[in-house]
């Protein structure tokens, strides 16, 4: 076929549909683009969507202090002073030029910057969300192997039983029910003073977040466990496995150093998916255990229509979601040469 | 070819049931195929019928508070007496906290209310919202899904983009503002769950739309010169049936646990008996009195197990190849 005449402006071509091979700075400015594309989206349906939930600010703050002084002339002038009265439009455009130059704005409760208010919060949910991560993993990878090698034998069965278990129970329900049994039991005083981080005081902070951790990597187990069993099967059939054995080297070794490493590539890619799932635990958590995280705050400013700090932390959380499925598909890449990224 | 013809010419070789009778073939080769599935059928049967049946099987109504006997009741009491206990001069109080007993089978709750009645009854709200909820995700994943998966190009390039977003949002952030967006009754509640489930469900039909749209069938059939409404509904529909089954049933789980987590946080339906909401009740008084939490949290974890191992079952069975990812 021969060369097809100079062709028209095509975008979907050029960002979204090359074909053939590409390089990882390609694949990566492509993926760059398209999150960028991704979080332009995101930041429109919650600005739309938080215009068209009933109430404001103004409005909420007069309502609830319920004085009777409730005026409409009150409400007016609280609008105008937090931008408000502005038509939508403009509210639009000056939210979007803001945000390109990475201005959030400033919280309407506090009437802080968001970046100070995430400055403030973030740290309490990464901890958290690593915690969670780390107990999620540390289940997950030795019951998928465990029911892998046991496969169709009692083991396997309580194991995956357990694991759907986890699936299916709510966050919240086992984070209660692990409080009455820590209470009922006496098993450890939770007499958290203040809200310590990790290295701050880390006993504290462990007493604090022990439960909601656990809670929460329960949870995220049982698909990383799911993904690692079906894969360790499918690699302990693979013929160096076999090799492997002939060779006369023993099971465990076998399976530690042959077959799990190969089988936990695309645990990864679970992993990355997981990052969705605990921001939404996080936020039922946060809540139930009074940790000043991301997950409350966002609760909260969307009940209080805080709309810069609801907008700002929506894209945050979707930032960081967008780029850890990023990073995950790159290290993929990486660390299996033979896929190819397309 | 009709039917009968397909008949006909099996007849030769081996005589296939048809209709009702190949269904229960069917049904009971997957009962005994896979044993999981057959559990989570018969966990989804029994609350099914749970809900159906809650007026008889419940006992007493949601809302009947109960009382006792005040076992401190004292006539006249003095001003002392009062102080110490104030229910002390009437002779019934409310029957709040009780353990479970003959009258009361999962107990009572803080304010007197039969929590056995209430966890039958929030059957019903939990059932409502999983089917209703993926109903509505399905019906708009298949009209995008299609859409999308035919004319693929700039309509494909635009609809993925949006669904992309829809994706990226935090599915319970996107739920904790869209059900705020109108009153929070159940009609809502579920239409906000469904609107959360569209992504998926678009993804799913999407993909299988491409491979259906590709065969050498569609392709005929375009050649002989059908419309495209005519493509989708005579022959891509048809071949999608068990994806779309399979994106309806295991979804229904999550959605379930969708709404008691927003009831748990209350903001879900007013005015309902919801199980989440009874294990936010249950908090308060978790370490004297768990069964509300216990029960209520059980019915939904109960419930949810069943049918994850439904729609598990179903994928492995309709779609092998969609499986185990």
């Amino acid at each position: 076929m021969g060369r097809s005449p100079a062709p028209a402006f095509r975008p979907g071509k050029l960002i979204f549909r090359v074909t053939g091979q590409v390089s990882v700075i390609d694949y990566i400015i492509r993926r760059v683009l398209l999150n960028i594309l991704v979080l332009w989206m995101v930041a429109t349906l919650v600005f739309a969507a938080l215009r068209v939930l009933p109430g404001n600010y103004a409005v909420a703050q007069f309502a609830g202090a319920n004085l009777g002084g409730v005026t409409p002339e009150a409400i007016a002038n609280a609008e105008k002073e937090l931008g408000l009265d502005k038509p939508v439009t403009t509210q639009y455009r000056d939210f979007m030029w803001n945000t390109i130059r990475l201005d959030l704005g400033d919280s309407f409760r506090t009437k802080r910057s968001v970046w100070s208010e995430l400055r403030d919060a973030f740290p309490y949910s990464a901890e958290l969300a690593f915690l969670i991560v780390l107990v999620g993993f540390g289940v997950a990878v030795p019951v998928g192997i465990l029911s892998a090698v046991n496969q169709d034998k009692w083991p396997d069965y309580v194991l995956r039983g357990i694991a759907i278990g986890a699936l299916a129970a709510p966050v919240f329900w086992t984070a209660s029910i692990a409080v009455s049994i820590v209470l009922a039991f006496d098993l450890f005083k939770i007499d958290v003073i203040g809200q310590p981080h990790l290295w701050d005081d880390p006993i504290g902070a462990l007493k604090w977040y022990l439960i909601p951790m656990f809670a929460g990597g329960l949870a995220s187990t049982a698909n990383t466990m799911r993904v690692l069993r079906s894969q360790m099967l499918e690699v302990l059939r693979d013929d160096y496995i076999r090799t492997a054995r002939a060779k006369g080297l023993n099971e465990r070794s076998v399976v530690m150093r042959h077959a799990l490493r190969n089988a936990l590539l695309p645990v990864l890619t679970v992993m990355g998916l997981t990052v969705a799932t605990i921001v939404g635990s996080q936020i039922v958590l946060e809540q139930m255990f009074n940790i000043p995280g991301i997950g409350r705050l966002l609760f909260t400013s969307i009940f209080l229509r805080d709309y810069p700090l609801t907008q700002g932390l929506v894209l945050l959380t979707t930032f960081v979601i967008v780029s850890t499925n990023l990073a995950v598909d790159v290290l993929y890449g990486y660390l299996d040469p033979r896929v190819r990224l397309a | 070819m009709s039917d009968a013809a397909a008949t006909a010419l099996d007849a030769g070789i081996r005589v296939r049931p048809t209709g009702l009778a190949r269904f229960r073939q069917n049904f009971f080769r997957f009962l005994v195929r896979k044993r999981l599935g057959a559990l989570g059928l018969f966990i989804a049967i029994f609350f099914i019928i749970m809900a159906l049946f809650a007026p008889v099987l419940s006992r007493y109504d949601t809302e009947r508070v109960f009382d006792s006997e005040n076992p401190n009741f004292k006539t006249n009491p003095s001003i002392v007496d009062l102080a110490r206990d104030p229910n002390i001069g009437s002779p019934r109080i409310v029957a709040s906290y009780e353990s479970p007993n003959a009258e009361h089978w999962f107990g009572t709750d803080s304010v007197g209310r039969d929590i056995y009645a209430r966890v039958i009854y929030g059957s019903q709200l939990s059932l409502i919202v999983g089917f209703g909820a993926s109903l509505i995700a399905v019906f708009f994943g298949l009209i995008l899904g299609v859409v999308s998966g035919y004319y693929r190009g700039w309509i494909d390039l635009i609809l993925q983009r949006f669904v992309d977003a829809l994706q990226a949002f935090p599915a319970l952030v996107l739920l904790l503002l869209l059900v705020q967006i109108a009153e929070p009754s159940v009609r809502n509640t579920v239409i906000a769950l469904g609107i959360v489930g569209v992504p998926v469900s678009t993804r799913l039909v999407r993909s299988t739309v491409f491979s259906v749209s590709s065969t050498d069938y569609v392709s005929a059939a375009r050649a002989t010169g059908a419309t495209d409404l005519r493509i989708m509904f005579r022959h891509i529909l048809p071949n999608i049936a068990s994806v779309v089954l399979i994106t309806f049933s295991i979804g229904i789980g999550a959605y379930i646990l969708f709404e008691a987590t927003i009831s748990f946080l209350g903001v879900g339906p007013r005015n309902v008996v919801s199980w989440g909401k009874m294990v936010q009740e249950g908090r308060a008084s978790i370490e004297s009195h768990p069964w509300l939490s216990v029960f209520a949290g059980g019915g939904i974890a109960l419930l949810v197990v069943g049918f994850n191992f439904l729609g598990d079952a179903l994928r492995d069975v309709l779609d092998p190849r969609l499986g185990r990812g």
